[in-house]
């Protein structure tokens, strides 16, 4: 669950060789353990009822399902701020908002998630809530961030040339800001699966049931099949995300 | 009244004890990481990689998954507030030696300082206020993600929360819930203003 | 005198908080055809009187006239396709071929796909860069001059009237910088626009200008006239100091190289032989002779006394040529050159490096002469 760290820049190409490797290699790793776990340890009947296939599958759609909406909505909210209040003339409100969000990052995660869970009730709903709250500032800030580090000759050359403003948001400024605002949306879709974990807390399924499950009734196969398989989740996804990043740069940068 | 505020106490003390130790033993960790693979790119971004893996893992799952390994409570929550942490400082300690003025290593080297020397005495300085901005970004992280820890019993501020959860829509749930989130950002502030305490005194006016 | 194309009327622009305005009432006119450069020293407000032309910076006061109509308040990206600019640091769109760049004007006025790509490639003729290379090029891959060559195609690609250069050659090696500046008079021979450039080189803007207009602080008008009546009569103290001693040096650039009368030096064509050589050799009355390659480029001095001394080809006798000058080149850099030269001469070349003639520096010293004297009644 990455949260804070600040939009990364190009760093090379080993970087993003390895950004395509190692959590490929990782997801692996664990695949191998949650397997060797399944066939040498003693899976008695209850652990078995707790890792029914179906149950598991549920779950994980589940998971997924809240790991994306609850980044679509983020996307959709703080996009449009992000370049709101880098238009000219708002500074201030862009600093309040991006230290303010900062701060926020400290409420824990869980606690945002059951304080929502006593306004809203429960359900999937509730959890979509707190987590696109929780994972905001990403997208926000490397929005902020993508949308500043444009090269200021090439929006004066725009601007000179006859592109209207619009014109130099769409053709200029946030071509060249999608790779670090790609970042974010990929910070934020590994932080919002791995708190979808959390879901269970309040009614919203996916995996953590499993692992919850497995620590009431004190059954390690479960708890770490369940952590296993959210685990690779993640890493699934950040993989994506990486490959998004390295395919969706605008050419000739 | 007087058992909830020992409560209060005892959970408050808890919490900041998993942050100053993780943040303790992973500065520690990620700024020697970042020191001796400072010649070499492949470890440096092999590091990078890995520590980044970590923090891309959920929450939930770093937690339980050193369960069978180490029981419940205060171990496996030290050890998956131990691995968050890694990143933010190890990424800070490589950018910031990376951003000194070669100019002024050069002229350290040139007047016989030795590497270490260099590295003490000029480069960790010189580093400095970038790597403890890494440590505060780790500070906020963890002061979020300990109230987990409950969950593995692990205590923490977490148990407000867990607790509120259990007893709603009992009176006074509510106000453990909140209690218990409203209490890590706070906490969340002390350490800010510490770390800024801190960087006032340890960073030489030159550079400020 | 014809209507000015462009003309600033009683303009100011002030920031607010600031006490004396950035640019405070300026009237000037742009007449079409020429080149009006703005010069000044930093801060004067230079730059900021060239973006009030398309206004990049609207006027806190004042009108904007082009082609005689008021564009101070119509809307200014249509303005804008209206008018070529170029800027120091070039603002090459980086995530778009060099094609695509040039395209953008065309494409924002609606031109349909054929022309746009007929102009593209007259475009990049125009700025001598083969466009079969440089078309699906990217900004990254192309040098400083490069890039700032695919910067005025891409100003010039709509066609406007108007072509507004702000330090254009600023950012480029003096080299490079001196090529560019030459290839952009030749243009301007064909192209005629109407241009006003800024520079803080007053180099530049006696090379570069029909009128210079140099500038106090709030862009205020110290003087605005020929290079050649600043040169000869400055009308304060301020354009004196801002003209810097040896405005008889500054003169120099003035004249073109291709003003002076280039000495017939005889060329011998490669390949060659060495008696062949000699005997031209014998009959040239400076017994020095230019050796070229077979595409006519100049590639060495030769003299009588250097073959002679040697056994090796005559490909490697005598002294190498590493400088040379073009037509367009003023003479004070021509002086420049000579002054290098180990022979007291340099060959003169044309656009693509074939040989043309030479200069020597006799007949510089005798242009100089008779230049200074007559210089009071230029």
């Amino acid at each position: 669950m990455s949260v804070v760290t600040a939009p990364t820049v190009q760093r090379g190409n080993l970087a993003e060789r390895l950004d395509l490797i190692v959590a490929p290699v990782f997801a692996g790793l664990l695949a191998i353990i949650g397997a060797a776990v399944l066939l040498y340890s003693d899976i008695d009947d209850t652990t078995r009822a707790i890792l029914a296939p179906e149950k598991i599958q549920n779950q994980l759609v589940q998971t997924i399902i809240l790991g994306f909406a609850s980044s679509a909505l983020v996307i959709l909210i703080a996009i449009p701020i992000g370049i709101a209040v880098t238009r000219r003339g708002l500074p201030r409100l862009k600093n309040f908002l991006v230290d303010t969000l900062g701060l926020a990052q400290a409420l824990p995660a869980y606690g945002l998630i059951v304080i929502f869970f006593s306004w809203f009730g429960a359900g999937i709903n509730t959890v979509i809530l707190a987590l696109a709250v929780f994972s905001l500032l990403p997208v926000l800030r490397n929005t902020i961030v993508g949308l500043e580090q444009v090269d200021q000759a090439v929006i004066e050359a725009g601007r000179g040339m006859g592109y209207t403003k619009r014109q130099v948001l769409f053709e200029i400024e946030l071509p060249l800001a999608v790779p670090v605002i790609i970042a974010g949306i990929r910070t934020a879709i590994v932080i919002n699966i791995g708190m979808a974990a959390l879901a269970f807390l309040v009614g919203g399924g996916g995996l953590g049931e499993t692992i919850n499950s497995g620590l009431k009734l004190d059954r390690n196969p479960a708890i770490l099949i369940g952590a296993v398989l959210v685990a690779i989740l993640a890493l699934v996804f950040d993989f994506l995300g990486a490959l998004a990043q390295r395919y969706l740069k605008p050419k000739g940068m | 009244m007087s058992t909830r505020l020992d409560q209060i106490q005892e959970s408050t003390l808890e919490h900041s004890l998993y942050v100053v130790s993780v943040l303790g033993l992973a500065s520690v960790f990620s700024i020697a990481l970042g020191v001796l693979t400072r010649r070499s790119v492949l470890a440096r971004e092999l590091s990078l990689a890995i520590t980044s893996v970590f923090l891309t893992l959920p929450a939930l799952a770093l937690f339980t998954i050193f369960i069978p390994l180490v029981g419940l409570g205060f171990a496996p929550s030290f050890i998956a507030l131990f691995l968050y942490s890694l990143l933010p400082i190890l990424r800070n300690t490589i950018t910031g030696l990376d951003g000194i003025d070669s100019s002024v290593l050069d002229a350290a080297k040139g007047m016989g300082l030795t590497s270490r020397q260099v590295l003490l005495r000029i480069q960790l300085p010189l580093a400095w206020p970038v790597i403890l901005a890494g440590i505060r970004v780790s500070s906020m992280l963890i002061v979020g993600v300990a109230a987990i820890a409950t969950l593995v019993a692990g205590g923490g501020l977490g148990d407000f929360i867990k607790s509120g959860l259990a007893r709603l829509p009992l009176p006074n749930s509510l106000e453990a819930i909140w209690t218990g989130t409203l209490l890590c950002l706070v906490l969340a502030l002390i350490i800010d203003l510490i770390l800024q305490a801190t960087k006032r005194a340890t960073i030489s006016r030159g550079i400020r | 005198m014809s209507q000015p194309l462009i003309r600033l009327e009683n303009v100011s622009k002030a920031y607010p908080g600031t006490e004396a305005p950035a640019v405070g009432n300026l009237t000037m006119d742009v007449y079409e055809g020429e080149v009006l450069v703005l010069v000044g020293p930093s801060g004067c407000g230079k730059s900021t009187t060239l973006r009030l032309i398309n206004r990049l910076i609207e006027p806190t006061a004042g009108r904007i006239y082009l082609h005689g109509e008021d564009v101070t308040d119509i809307d200014p990206s249509v303005l804008r396709r209206k008018i070529g600019y170029v800027i120091q640091q070039v603002g090459l769109f980086p995530h778009r071929t060099i094609a695509e760049n040039i395209a953008t004007v065309p494409k924002l006025l609606g031109w349909d796909k054929a022309r746009i790509n007929e102009r593209i490639d007259e475009m990049l003729d125009l700025v001598s860069m083969d466009p079969a290379i440089y078309r699906d090029r990217y900004p990254k891959e192309l040098s400083g001059g490069q890039a700032q060559r695919v910067g005025v195609a891409r100003a010039l690609a709509a066609d406007p009237d108007v072509l507004l250069m702000d330090e254009p050659f600023g950012a480029i090696d003096p080299i490079t910088r001196d090529r560019l500046q030459n290839e952009f008079l030749r243009l301007q021979q064909d192209l005629k626009k109407t241009i006003v450039f800024v520079t803080h080189d007053i180099d530049e803007a006696i090379k570069m200008g029909n009128r210079i207009a140099i500038l106090r602080e709030g862009s205020e008008i110290a003087q605005i006239d020929t290079p050649e009546v600043i040169l000869s009569e400055p009308a304060d103290e301020f354009v004196e100091n801002f003209l810097g001693s040896g405005a008889i040096l500054k003169g120099l650039t003035l004249k073109k190289v291709r003003d002076i009368d280039l000495h017939d030096i005889p060329a011998l064509e490669m390949p060659v032989l060495r008696d062949e050589a000699l005997k031209v050799l014998e009959n040239s009355p400076e017994k020095t002779a230019v050796l070229l390659d077979k595409d006519h480029r100049p590639l060495r001095w030769i003299s009588e006394a250097s073959l002679n001394r040697t056994t090796q080809p005559i490909e490697k006798s005598g002294k190498p040529i590493t400088i040379d000058l073009q037509p367009e080149d003023t003479l004070q850099d021509a002086l420049g050159v000579m002054l290098q030269s180990s022979v007291g001469m340099a060959v003169v070349v044309d656009r693509s490096g074939k040989y043309l003639g030479c200069c020597s520096i006799e007949s510089l010293a005798s242009m100089i002469i008779s230049d200074s004297g007559g210089s009071a009644t230029a």
